[in-house]
């Protein structure tokens, strides 16, 4: 029972920190000192009609006014019509609906990429601790975690997709297949869920996974190079305490072999502060998403809200930063009750 | 150029002998280019696809919601014209209408009788009635609402008096006065010819397109960044090389070059200078060049400068700034120096012109007789990303503001994102500002009229006007107002049957822009693109491309 109540307090919590956020976005939008209504009217706009537009979009109100207004929508999901972009059309279901899926699936692969690696080599590290593979661990993890993506990302298209030829190097797919649905099952029409490698195994075109899945692999490496450095350091750290334990040794002591020792009593409890790191670093990866979107050539929520910000598109940069941060939210939310799970005192 | 396209209208003018006076024109015009008959009605078997990637997203199908090149490409895929663009030339031919006649205020079209729309309708005169209706009668019930309609509404159209349908196969345009730019609007892809039967379902056409061209739409996904256009059987033309045509938008440029290069995209457009480099330099593609119908200036802002007042200063600044240095260097080679607002390729363009040469000492002189032998000092407003017309905005900016400390002027540059230097710019803020204006219809005076005319009036013997008058042009960045330019541009503009005396006005005008020097003439650019070697009868097309209808891959 405790945990629910767990659950149902930290759901709770989330409430004002969306607040919170929702009001930092709105005032700092507000404040910067741009004109939307000048915005929208476009190039060679009277004043009148400036001034028209200004008033059926309720920019002249108070801004208490127009904060409780702004409040209320985006509760509703309605985040307002896009100025620039797409002018006219809603911000979330003709532009952000769209990108979100394509900017979970990247941070998604990142993160399996960062975890496949970076655990087993942490663990490694540990085990084998002050050797020459520790050594190479902990250099390349250093290494992993001071890359920028804007350097690697061009370094790997330019090995893998120039010189080898043998992964491409943008898009999410081959131009030649254009992923629609909506899918059948069992007679049922269902809707596709925009996740390209889901999409296309939905479908049953198992070309096109594979190429989905081959768009996917430098910029997961890329993404998740950083998470993987990190996580290794943590698992490494956190495994080498563990073995320090007593119960490590009272193991030991009642004859067990080191591999069952390390794998079952060892790794679980190491665990734990490394799922916390994988955690934020799920919400660093959204972060990285703007940077591996633009040099993969892949449109997602970071493409769009870079273009959003250039063009002036206040209520797509507002949607935007606010999907992000509700992904933050959401996901620290599952970070905090895995925790839970894995460490019951966390609920006390 | 413009020898050929006053020699060309002229043909027009007079042609009644409709098709075949029409396709002769590519042969009249000196040309031993094959393209310019579409309407051989031989069709040979599509087959292939080409892929092509664009900087963006196509924002709608709908030829009166969109004024952006990314848009208009695909949708010149898709619908026709009355007249169209010969691909690759500023020149027009037959389209839909195979004949036209005009007759002081009137243009009469004969369309072709074996059109058929996508959704299997005929062609008939009342869709063009239709369409115009649907764009700028807010009147008709399925008229496109003010807010949607672009600008081009009245670009286009803004001159009509009235279009009729004098009977199935007969449109006749009337227009407010005489008006000799109207053909070539016809042209204009905002022109595009609509079903009435579609557009009186008074449904959207934003991801939907029914029209008469050659490629029909057949996929469009997420929101315009994919699209795939299959080839029209029932095209009225020659059927379509390709049996599919992709549109793909990658948006970072050194990705897209990427992507041509090294992966299946076949065609790119939105080359920057290191792009360029890249694929000129790369194997199995190929850097295709033409000077565009583009113009990029600095314009000197009258109103707002006293000093800009002076003739002699404005003349000096265009002495003191090494253009050539600039399109060499900092354009590397990818566009010319201008001497006009009239690109080379427009007619009307006045090839007596040089640039001017780039003569500190004169410029010295010029200041001393204006009396600023000290120099003075303003601000010059820019833009940061590249446009089509001035590719590296900032570091042009800082080749004027060293050259002109050179001449004892100093310059503050003033960074703005493109859509607050619109509005700063439009406002008259600006002291001078780099700008740039891509054809529309490839017509002298839409050069002209926009860039140079104030709109309105100028108080007497005065030759600036105030941007916050009322009815100013605010695309006019200068301020400028001419009384004689102005008379020029004025009466040229009603001269329907004498194309020769219509240049000459235009001549003169340019002339006298020239002299008087309101902007420092930059650059004509050059279009861009990048074309694997397995493509061929691909063709830069300034203006109503791309004519991918006659590109095949092998």
């Amino acid at each position: 029972m405790a945990s629910k109540w767990f659950v149902i307090k930290r759901l709770l919590l989330l409430i004002p920190v969306l607040i919170g956020i929702s009001t930092v976005v709105f005032a700092i939008l507000h404040l910067g000192g741009n004109d939307p209504a000048a915005v929208m009217a476009g190039q060679g706009a009277s004043q009148e009609q400036i001034e028209t537009i200004r008033s059926e979009l309720g920019f002249d109100d108070p801004i208490w006014v127009q904060y409780t207004r702004f409040l209320s929508d985006v509760s509703q999901f309605d985040f307002g019509e896009s100025y620039v972009l797409k002018p006219g059309q809603p911000v979330w279901g003709s532009i952000l609906a769209d990108k979100l899926p394509v900017t979970i699936e990247l941070a998604i692969y990142g993160q399996l990429f960062g975890v496949m690696l970076g655990v087993p080599l942490g663990v490694l590290s540990a085990i084998k601790q002050n050797s020459l593979t520790d050594h190479i661990t902990r250099i390349g993890a250093l290494a992993g975690i001071s890359v920028p993506i804007f350097w690697s990302g061009p370094l790997l298209i330019i090995l893998f997709a120039n010189i080898l030829g043998v992964l491409p190097a943008s898009s999410r797919i081959d131009t030649q297949y254009f992923i629609e649905g909506p899918w059948a099952f069992f007679g049922h029409e269902l809707p596709l869920t925009g996740l390209m490698t889901i999409d296309t195994l939905l479908l049953g075109n198992i070309d096109a996974f594979v190429s989905a899945v081959e768009h996917l692999l430098l910029p997961a490496a890329v993404m998740g190079i950083y998470s993987m450095a990190l996580i290794s350091r943590m698992m490494r750290s956190s495994m080498l305490e563990v073995v320090r334990q007593d119960y490590i040794r009272t193991a030991r002591a009642k004859g067990q072999g080191q591999k069952i020792t390390m794998l079952k009593h060892g790794l679980k409890n190491a665990f734990i502060p490394v799922i916390t790191v994988i955690g934020i670093q799920f919400g660093t990866m959204l972060g990285g998403a703007v940077l591996t979107e633009t040099v993969f050539g892949i449109s997602g929520l970071g493409v769009i809200l870079v273009n959003a910000i250039q063009a002036g598109d206040y209520p797509v940069v507002q949607a935007a930063v606010l999907v992000f941060a509700m992904l933050f939210t959401l996901v620290n939310l599952t970070v905090d009750i895995t925790y839970s799970y894995l460490d019951p005192r966390i609920q006390q | 150029m413009d020898v050929d396209g006053n020699h060309s209208r002229r043909s027009f003018l007079k042609a009644t002998g409709g098709t075949i006076a029409a396709v002769s024109l590519a042969g009249c015009s000196g040309s031993t280019d094959e393209s310019g008959g579409t309407d051989g009605g031989s069709s040979g078997e599509a087959s292939g696809t080409i892929n092509y990637a664009r900087g963006a997203a196509t924002k709608s199908l709908d030829l009166h919601k969109i004024d952006d090149g990314e848009s208009v490409k695909v949708t010149n895929q898709i619908y026709d014209k009355l007249v169209q663009f010969v691909p690759g030339k500023n020149e027009i031919e037959a389209g839909l209408a195979t004949e036209w006649e005009t007759e002081g205020k009137t243009i009469t079209l004969t369309l072709r009788e074996d059109v058929t729309f996508h959704n299997g309708e005929d062609l008939t005169a009342s869709d063009f009635v239709a369409t115009y209706k649907r764009f700028t009668d807010p009147e008709y019930e399925y008229y496109i609402g003010e807010e949607d309609a672009t600008s081009y509404a009245g670009n286009t159209f803004g001159e009509v008096e009235s279009v009729e349908a004098t009977d199935e196969t007969t449109v006749t345009i009337t227009t407010k006065k005489k008006f000799a730019p109207m053909l070539r609007n016809l042209a204009v892809f905002a022109a595009g010819v609509m079903s009435e039967k579609e557009i009186e379902t008074g449904e959207q056409f934003d991801s939907t397109a029914v029209g008469t061209g050659p490629f029909t739409l057949d996929a469009w996904q997420n929101e315009g960044e994919k699209i795939r256009l299959k080839a029209n059987p029932d095209y009225w033309g020659e059927t379509p090389k390709s049996e599919f045509v992709i549109f793909l938008a990658v948006g970072e440029n050194s990705t897209r070059v990427s992507k041509l290069t090294s992966e299946d995209i076949h065609i790119i457009d939105g080359i920057d200078a290191e792009g360029a480099d890249r694929i000129d330099k790369a194997d199995g593609v190929e850097l295709v060049q033409k000077t565009g119908l583009v113009t990029g200036y600095m314009a000197m802002n009258l109103e707002k400068r006293e000093e800009f007042r002076n003739t002699k200063v404005r003349q000096a600044l265009n002495y003191a700034v090494d253009t050539k240095a600039i399109v060499d260097s900092i354009f590397r080679g990818f566009a010319s120096q201008s001497s006009q607002a009239v690109p080379p390729a427009v007619p009307g363009h006045n090839e007596d012109l040089d640039p001017y040469p780039y003569d500190q000492q004169q410029a010295t002189s010029l200041l001393e007789e204006a009396g600023f032998g000290d120099g003075f000092d303003f601000t010059l407003t820019t833009f940061t990303n590249p446009r089509p017309y001035i590719p590296s905005p900032s570091q042009a900016a800082q080749k004027v503001r060293t050259d002109l400390k050179e001449v004892g002027i100093n310059v503050t540059i003033e960074k703005k994102s493109w859509n607050d230097f619109l509005n700063y710019t439009i406002a008259g803020k600006h002291d001078a500002c780099f700008l740039g204006w891509n054809a529309d219809n490839g017509d002298p005076d839409n050069f002209l009229r926009p860039l140079l005319h104030p709109g309105i009036e100028s108080p007497d013997g005065q030759d600036w006007a105030s941007f916050s008058a009322e009815g100013y042009n605010v695309y006019n960045a200068s301020g400028w107002a001419n009384q004689e330019f102005m008379q020029k541009v004025e009466e040229a503009q009603t001269i329907i049957d004498d194309d020769d005396a219509r240049m000459k006005l235009y001549n003169e005008a340019n002339q006298i822009s020239h002299d008087e020097a309101p902007w420092v003439f930059l650059d004509h650019a050059d279009e861009l693109r990048g074309v694997k070697d397995a493509v061929s009868g691909f063709k830069i097309a300034p203006v109503g491309g791309p004519f991918l209808d006659l590109v095949s891959v092998e």
